[in-house]
């Protein structure tokens, strides 16, 4: 239960705090990525393959490539911001930087440390992901896209929920990495899996196992709840199972991830 | 939560800092065996021992970063495990390494220190500005730490230590790479925060530091104490009253040698000299049996103590050598 509490401490905000303090700081350049990606991926695959793929079939019915990929995107992004930023950020700043062991020496401890960047991981994804929903709007105004807008904002509370678990999955293996040397480990091992059997960017494909192994994908979920909700308005099972899915991940992963940390940064088991 | 400048009635007077029983185990290995620690306001207490002796496992369980095997830890009253919000409120430490934050500027990492603090200073801006002229680090504010010299790096570090205003103070080898003038720098800052009141708790390997600023030492090996007072009665207790040199190449030397260990003693070789700790007796013995073997006399420091902790065989490291 502690391990839990500690989420809603203030020593946790004041990670948080510290972090969001940073990033305000550099936002000038640091907005530019979670602008330029949608972009790009809009314009590349959505309008340039979109145009050779012409529509797909989705849920027994026609889908123009554009519009079956700006769902997925939107839980993409969320996806991939908070784990690359869960892993990467925070083991420089764990192993390098030591600003956690600075952070240990007041009345910060090891629980609001990992909260706070978790915390920081969803909130920046959760960021990223609401500038996916811009870039969005900016195609709907230019007509390439029509969504139904009204959700949109509905999807920021499950977006955040996602990115938190998969923040947590992203501190698991800062926990567990050697060295910075075997960072693209999980990407190819576990993200890149996991983001394409995601249907994302593409519709699952007949391949035997996968459609099972899916239905316990959170991201898989995600993105077929929010096509759901913004191609049609319609708030279905998919969205319910991924928050559920990512509240299992939280409760599992959150105590592991405390248990290794510890055991990583105190040399204590 | 008790606020940073009431202490509860248990605690006993003046002590800021008691630690009894320590015990620690780090990968199935004890490193720290039962050790007390107990510093007084406007006291400074050195932890003195070879690498590995377990002075910084120590220390870190008790400023909280480690949590003991056994044992309690109270600051200023307040134990360290039932109350560690109240208990840490009152500790700033000073790390081995810099862990500064380096995306803040020096003005900034004070001022993000004192974040981690409730409850929170209302005059947080006016101690930021004050512990910038008292640390000599004003022409600094606006830089980043990474940019800054060896000794102004520490004097950060101590700086953010004390931001809010603790009642004891960790050191872990604070001068530690520093040049001689840095090294005074530090340690004028050292003992002015000793006389503001604060209980110091320092670890060293500067011999000359330990006697400098410690009010006590407690020499720590194998993680026990292996002894305790002030510098110059550990000296005396664990090296002996004088430091016989003895040359290597010198003729009958081997014999000298021979005749020490027969009766329990420990030469020690540093490149080209025999270090022997003896107490008045044991002079007055070899001087009357080796009549004519040139040696030096001379009182010990405490790197005697290093040497000859090193000879009893259960330290880490040493420069010195004992050869068989």
């Amino acid at each position: 239960m502690r391990t839990f509490a500690a989420a809603f401490q203030w020593q946790s905000r004041a990670v948080l705090a510290r972090h969001v303090r940073v990033h305000l700081r550099n936002w000038h350049t640091v907005t530019l990525p979670p602008v330029c990606e949608p972009l790009i991926m809009l314009l590349t695959f959505g309008l340039g393959l979109g145009s050779q793929i012409g529509s797909l079939r989705w849920q027994d019915r026609d889908l123009d490539y554009m519009h079956y990929l700006a769902p997925g995107i939107l839980a993409y992004t969320a996806f991939m911001s908070s784990f690359f930023q869960s892993l990467f950020a925070a083991f420089i700043r764990m192993h390098f930087q030591k600003s956690w062991e600075g952070q240990l020496t007041t009345q910060v401890r090891l629980e609001h440390v990992v909260w706070g960047e978790a915390f920081w991981a969803a909130t920046l994804a959760t960021a990223y992901a609401a500038v996916v929903c811009v870039v969005l709007g900016a195609f709907g105004l230019m007509g390439q896209l029509s969504l139904r807008w009204e959700w949109l904002p509905a999807t920021i509370p499950l977006l955040f929920l996602t990115s938190l678990a998969f923040a947590s999955l992203g501190l698991f293996f800062t926990a567990i990495l050697p060295s910075i040397d075997h960072m693209s480990l999980p990407f190819f091992l576990v993200i890149m899996p996991i983001g394409f059997a995601s249907s994302t960017y593409f519709p699952l494909p007949d391949v035997a196992g996968l459609r099972e192994a899916a239905l316990f994908n959170p991201l898989h979920h995600l993105a077929e709840g929010l096509r759901f909700l913004l191609l049609e308005g319609r708030p279905t099972l998919h969205l319910a199972i991924s928050a559920g899915l990512c509240l299992v991940l939280l409760m599992v992963l959150v105590p592991v991830d405390m248990r290794l940390l510890r055991k990583r940064v105190f040399g204590d088991g | 939560m008790h606020s940073a400048a009431s202490i509860p009635h248990s605690t006993p007077a003046g002590t800021l800092l008691e630690a009894v029983g320590l015990e620690k185990s780090l990968g199935g290995k004890p490193v720290v065996q039962g050790i007390d620690l107990a510093v007084s306001a406007g006291e400074v207490l050195g932890l003195l021992g070879p690498n590995g002796a377990g002075k910084t496992t120590t220390l870190r369980m008790c400023y909280g970063y480690l949590r003991a095997d056994k044992g309690t830890i109270r600051i200023a009253g307040h134990d360290l495990t039932r109350e560690p919000d109240a208990a840490r409120r009152l500790l700033g430490v000073c790390t081995q390494d810099d862990t500064f934050d380096a995306d803040f500027t020096v003005r900034g990492n004070l001022l993000q220190t004192g974040r981690y603090f409730r409850p929170r200073q209302p005059d947080l801006a006016e101690r930021i500005e004050a512990v910038l002229d008292r640390f000599g680090l004003r022409e600094f504010k606006d830089q980043k730490p990474d940019t800054l010299s060896g000794g102004y790096k520490r004097r950060l570090m101590i700086a953010r230590s004390v931001i809010h205003r603790p009642r004891v103070l960790f050191l872990d080898e604070p001068t530690t790479g520093l040049d001689p003038h840095a090294r005074v720098a530090v340690w004028e800052l050292i003992n002015g925060l000793r006389a503001e009141g604060l209980a110091i708790v320092l670890t060293t390997h500067y011999m000359d530091e330990a006697a400098k600023l410690s009010d006590r030492v407690h020499v720590i090996q194998g993680g026990r104490v292996r002894a305790s007072g002030t510098p110059a009665a550990v000296l005396d207790d664990v090296v002996g009253e004088h430091i016989v040199l003895l040359s290597d190449t010198s003729a009958g030397t081997r014999s000298v040698l021979d005749w020490f260990r027969a009766r329990g003693v420990r030469p020690a070789l540093v490149l080209a000299d025999w270090h022997i700790p003896l107490d008045a007796a044991g002079l007055a013995a070899f001087v009357a049996a080796f009549p004519g073997v040139a040696y030096e006399v001379r009182p010990p420091t405490l790197d005697d103590l290093f040497l000859a902790l090193a000879a009893e065989g259960k330290g880490g490291d040493t420069n010195g050598v004992t050869k068989p």
